[in-house]
């Protein structure tokens, strides 16, 4: 089991050592393509510290246009996403609300 | 086997790590909640001292809490608000410790939109499942004799001569709790959550549980008690 674990750290840590070097422009790096088109959020835990070394690589090489729209559009892609409630969504969210003023408004009375 | 369980996690989670093209719609968040419950079973008991109540161990809840996104604006999880205290209890017999836990643990249903792209508006309804427990260290008589007994069959005589030993006793109970908040985005994945609502827990003080007997436990209003929270939450989605 310890062979086992030694080798498929040994492959992670090996695979983990991409290195930005031979790519002359981090800008063009998969990793940022992969946050513009799907966003931020789509990249995997284990490329987050790469992905902002590669952010600020990119912003030294002159391309803080790149990172500002890859952030943009994230914005945005939330925002669109989540700006209207959908299905069942707005009826619960209105029953919510009721029931807080019904126990407000309960409160209220009961307290005086 | 039990020394496999861990490589075999930590491997697992490497895979997992490897393979995965996309994060899950998953969100955590650490935080505190703030409520004023009166627990006159202990700060009104003249038979028995408990530690002095302060905000920290009376109206603080330490607050985790998970969720999934399993729809565009809806979220499901779970989140578990938690009061301790601890002290000393000043008995006939003895000054035992005494820790006391009430954990208000909550199955949220919350839906959300997004007022400007920084600010979300979110509604939460959820049942609770609510636990209390009280730990007492007792010496009970026969304790240190029984395993004097014990150690000197391996040699040693009389080693020890007060023992002590901790029981619980235990109350469950159910609940609901609705809640209304706002989160601000500090980034796409940060955000900072404040809620308002209450919560209406069905508490008997009457069904405390000792060693699987029934007993009677202190009295605690926590029915219908507005309840604060601030959560830090980080989203992997």
């Amino acid at each position: 089991m310890r062979q086992f674990t030694s080798t498929v750290l040994f492959f992670v840590f090996l695979f983990g050592q991409e290195s930005m070097v031979d790519r002359p422009n981090p800008c063009e790096d998969p990793l940022l393509n992969l946050a513009e088109k799907k966003g931020i959020k789509a990249i995997p835990i284990k490329d987050i510290p790469r992905f902002r070394k590669l952010m600020k690589a990119c912003e030294d090489k002159g391309g803080y246009k790149v990172i500002e729209k890859i952030v943009h559009k994230d914005w945005q892609r939330d925002y669109k996403k989540a700006k209207i409630m959908a299905s069942f969504t707005p009826t619960f969210s209105v029953i919510v609300f009721l029931v807080m003023i019904y126990y407000f408004i309960g409160l209220g009375l009961a307290t005086n | 086997m039990k020394s496999q369980i861990l490589p075999f996690f930590l491997s697992l989670f490497l895979f997992s790590g490897s393979f995965s093209l996309a994060q899950p719609k998953i969100s955590v968040g650490l935080g505190l909640g703030l409520y004023e419950p009166t627990l006159s079973g202990f700060d009104e008991n003249s038979d028995v001292l408990f530690p002095t109540g302060n905000m920290l161990n009376r109206n603080f809840l330490f607050n985790w809490a998970v969720y999934y996104e399993f729809f565009s604006n809806a979220r499901l999880g779970y989140n578990s608000y938690s009061s301790f205290e601890v002290g000393k209890l000043d008995l006939i017999n003895s000054k035992a410790v005494y820790r006391r836990t009430i954990i208000y643990r909550m199955f949220p249903l919350e839906t959300y939109f997004r007022w400007k792209p920084r600010i979300e508006l979110n509604f939460t309804l959820t049942p609770i499942w609510g636990r209390g427990r009280i730990f007492v260290d007792t010496t009970p008589g026969d304790k240190s004799e029984d395993w004097n007994q014990l150690i000197n069959s391996f040699g040693d005589s009389n080693p020890v001569s007060d023992l002590g030993a901790t029981d619980a006793m235990t109350n469950d109970w159910i609940g609901f709790s609705g809640m209304i908040g706002i989160r601000y985005y500090l980034s796409t994945r940060i955000g900072l959550d404040m809620k308002m609502g209450f919560m209406d827990n069905s508490y008997k003080n009457e069904k405390w549980r000792l060693q699987k007997k029934e007993v009677t436990g202190p009295k605690m209003k926590i029915d219908e008690l507005p309840l604060f929270s601030f959560k830090v939450f980080y989203g992997f989605k």
